[in-house]
């Protein structure tokens, strides 16, 4: 007796089929499941028993062989379950299963069905491949909608499909799950929130719109992680494509919280600054694993205290700043990982935090203050065309002068037109943040005023080549949430402010 | 590890922990510090003693950033003269004269009160390192010296008695940097006085010296007016001077376009101010500050410091 259930995996961020296939034989009773890793075979063995037998059916007292296809492909996690459950009561039924159903879930010991990760990548990946029928954890059907207009079947409890499998009674469509979709938590700090800064705000602003890099400096307790928290909400929303690929995301790597569905806000990730160059940008094994990077893809990456970071971990952020993605090494030849995001990084601005503070004196030594700043290598540098100081809190009275501050949902309108903006102007992108030399020169021509003044600051202040791009592109925003086609000398001005310094 | 069988040699370890004594008559006893009445019979000296000119500059341990800057500017000033720069070690203006000389082209001395072994504050212990490295660390006290209070009057004497003149920045009355001013006038030393603002308690005994006949001082050439002999200095000092400021200003009466000209006015010269501050005080979006701070900044009116800090540019 043979049956045979499909299911499947995540390799990396890509859904894979995985075909289950179980055999009763006469012979010493016994229980094989070939094709898993060894670990997760010994323990997938006794869950799916154990789940079975406490769910109103009967495990087979015979040679139970059960076999998951394609063998080379390294399985990993627990989402195999609910296939090998159906498999194997099926074959004991002597009862096939339809062909183009998935079966996707984990099972508790006493036959619950536990979400899963990737369902969302595993569906969309089954859909193309005929699959019209999705039996999955309830807390994964609004996840998995996302991906399938076919029907999809909320389990809750191996118990549910006994009537469905034996007397092939029907299972309706789990009506509940879909009322059951929860938005995940917002983290996300409101402008208004924020008092004071509206230097470090208009530099968020600037950031948004043109998806440029942005430095926080200042001392602890002002207040950078409120800024960096407050970025993607005056970021626009993202597109349909670009939340079914964070979604998918967030679900590979176990982000999504259950009963989730689409995510629309774009994610902020804030990694803590031991974190190993393995864990911040992905790596390579037997299969790819997503880091922080790709986690804060189409998002922001915060990274306090960016001069505590390993040297290692900031030098590997180096591939993803400068192509969006990320290449990874595998055992045979790479995979590749999203991780398109606006770095946020903050430092103190000296080893004794008080340089640049108008009411402390720093004591640091020019060459203390050189040495830390060099922690923050070139090429990371080179990439963040945005930088301020951000001043510890401002005293009582500055505050109370204060009219009362922009909400996010104000600057973000700006930041979409700005935005629209550089779409017509490169509908194929980048923003204006990732634009070459060479494209800069044709986006970012100057007007004769301009142009003396950017010439003036670069000998005065003696910037490299570099450091004129990075205003050039920065000026180009700054003219664009300006509605101006051509960047003209005021732009050019803010622009330098943003400019790194001493 | 076996032990060192013989005797402790006059040079102990290397680099910058190379120490030895100096009997007041060795030669190297310096020569300056013998003409006080009550020279200090030996010196235990870590580092080594430049032997050309000294200035010391004293003040106040809980100084005020503008102290701090000032003492720090006078003494990288002299230090590029090529005067060594004397002080004590302590917290606030002493720190800042030290660091300011280091960052000069000459050493500088601190005389500390303690023994070579117990650096005072511990948290100079980096300083202290720094200042030995080319300068020299000097003591009258044996090692294990503690820092106790009766010791720092005694140490005073050897700054000022090692020093052609004492420059005092923000030093309260009753200080331990106004006694060293007092000693270093019954020395026959010349003393100084860096005048602080008349609403600043840390002025007070500065400005009673300057009542009393000290020379304010402004800039280093206030004080290497005051030696003959230190006439090249000078015009080193001059010369570098110069070459620092690379950015010349047009006069003090501020630029002439009415906008720019309400954003200098809120400018001083001396305590610099955040951009927050100033959108704040004029009513004014961020982005327009920016503007009117890189105009003024580009024209020479102001400096910018550390990112959005400025201040008034002077020569
Ligand atoms: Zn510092």
């Amino acid at each position: 007796m043979l049956a045979r259930a499909l299911c499947g995996t995540v390799f990396g961020l890509d859904g894979v089929r995985v075909e289950v296939e179980a055999d009763i034989a006469d012979g010493l009773p016994g229980f094989h499941i070939v094709g898993l890793g060894d670990r997760a075979l010994q323990e997938a063995r006794e869950r799916v028993k154990i789940a079975i037998n406490n769910s109103g059916f009967e495990f087979p007292g015979r040679r139970v062989t059960v076999n998951l296809a394609p063998a080379q492909l390294p399985k990993e996690g627990t989402g195999f379950d609910l296939a090998i459950a159906a498999a194997v009561v099926n074959a004991a039924l002597d009862r096939r299963l339809p062909s183009d159903a998935a079966w996707l879930g984990e099972l508790a010991l006493d036959g619950a069905v536990r979400p899963i990760r990737g369902t969302l990548a595993i569906t969309a990946h089954l859909d193309r491949l005929g699959v019209r029928r999705f039996y999955v954890p309830s807390a994964n059907v609004a996840e998995a909608r996302i991906a399938t207009a076919a029907p999809v079947l909320g389990v809750d409890h191996l118990r549910d499909l006994k009537a469905h499998w034996e007397d092939g009674a029907p299972l309706t469509e789990a009506a509940r799950a879909a009322a059951d979709v929860v938005s995940p938590v917002s983290i996300l700090i409101d402008l208004a929130d924020v008092r004071g800064q509206p230097h470090a705000k208009r530099a968020l602003e600037v950031a948004a719109a043109g998806a440029h890099h942005l430095l926080l400096v200042g001392p602890p307790g002002a207040g950078k992680t409120l800024l960096a928290r407050a970025l993607p909400g005056i970021l626009p929303g993202l597109t349909q494509q670009e939340a079914v690929e964070v979604t998918s995301i967030a679900s590979c790597v176990g982000m999504l919280p259950p009963g989730a569905g689409l995510l629309e806000v774009p994610p902020f990730r804030a990694p803590h600054h031991t974190i190993s160059p393995a864990a911040l940008v992905g790596g390579g094994g037997a299969a790819p694993r997503p880091g922080e990077v790709t986690r804060a893809h189409r998002g922001v990456l915060f990274m306090d205290e960016i001069t505590e970071f390993r040297r290692d971990a900031l030098e590997s952020l180096r591939q993803p700043l400068e192509e969006g993605k990320l290449a990874v090494a595998r055992t045979r030849g790479h995979a590749v990982l999203p991780g398109r995001f606006i770095l946020v990084a903050a430092a103190n601005p000296c080893p004794c935090g008080f340089a640049g503070d108008p009411k402390r004196f720093c004591e640091c030594t020019p060459l203390e203050r050189q040495r830390y700043r060099a922690r923050l290598s070139g090429p990371i540098r080179d990439r963040i065309d945005l930088q301020v100081t951000v001043p510890r809190q401002a005293a009582g009275e500055l505050l109370r002068a204060e009219v009362v501050a922009e909400n996010s949902a104000t600057v973000r309108d700006r930041v979409i037109q700005a935005r629209a903006r550089q779409h017509a102007r490169r509908p194929q992108g980048p923003l204006n943040g990732a634009l070459s030399g060479t494209q800069l020169r044709k986006d970012a021509a100057l007007d004769a005023n301009s142009q003396v003044l950017l010439e003036t600051a670069a000998d005065r202040l003696q910037l490299s080549g570099r450091a004129v791009h990075r205003v050039l592109r920065v000026a180009r925003t700054i003219a664009d949430l300006d509605h101006r086609p051509q960047i003209e000398q005021s732009h050019v001005a803010e622009a330098l402010q943003y400019r790194e310094s001493g | 590890m076996a032990e060192d069988p013989l005797p402790d040699p006059p040079h102990k370890g290397e680099g910058d922990r190379r120490e030895s004594t100096v009997w007041l008559t060795d030669p190297t006893y310096p020569w300056l510090l013998k003409q006080i009445h009550d020279p200090p019979p030996r010196l235990f000296v870590r580092g080594r003693l430049p032997p050309v000119p000294m200035i010391a500059i004293v003040g106040s341990r809980r100084a005020t950033p503008y102290g701090c800057r000032a003492a720090h500017r006078l003494a990288r000033d002299l230090s590029d003269a090529g005067v060594v720069v004397v002080s004590g070690l302590a917290r606030g203006i002493d720190a800042a004269a030290h660091r300011g000389a280091l960052e000069g082209g000459t050493p500088t001395v601190a005389v500390m009160a303690t023994g070579l072994d117990r650096i005072y504050p511990p948290e100079h212990g980096e300083l202290a390192t720094g200042i030995a490295a080319s300068g020299a660390l000097i003591t009258e006290a044996e090692e294990g010296t503690l820092p106790l209070p009766g010791r720092f009057p005694v140490r005073n004497r050897i700054i000022s008695g090692l020093s052609l003149g004492v420059v005092v920045v923000e030093a309260a009355e009753r200080s331990g940097a106004l006694i060293t001013a007092r000693m270093a006038a019954e020395q026959g030393r010349e003393v100084f006085c860096v005048p602080g603002s008349i609403e600043n308690p840390l002025a007070i005994g500065g400005h009673r010296l300057i009542k009393d006949g000290a020379k304010l001082v402004q800039t280093v050439e206030d004080v290497l007016d005051e030696f003959a002999d230190l006439a090249h200095a000078r015009a080193r000092a001059h010369a570098r001077t110069h070459a620092r400021t690379r950015t010349r200003t047009r006069a003090d009466s501020g630029p002439q376009d009415p906008e720019l000209f309400a954003v200098w006015e809120l400018l001083d010269w001396v305590e610099p101010r955040h951009h927050d501050d100033l959108a704040v005080m004029m009513n004014l979006d961020s982005k327009e500050v920016s503007r009117r701070l890189t105009l003024l900044e580009m024209s020479g009116y102001i400096i910018g410091d550390c990112g959005a800090v400025t201040r008034r540019a002077r020569d």
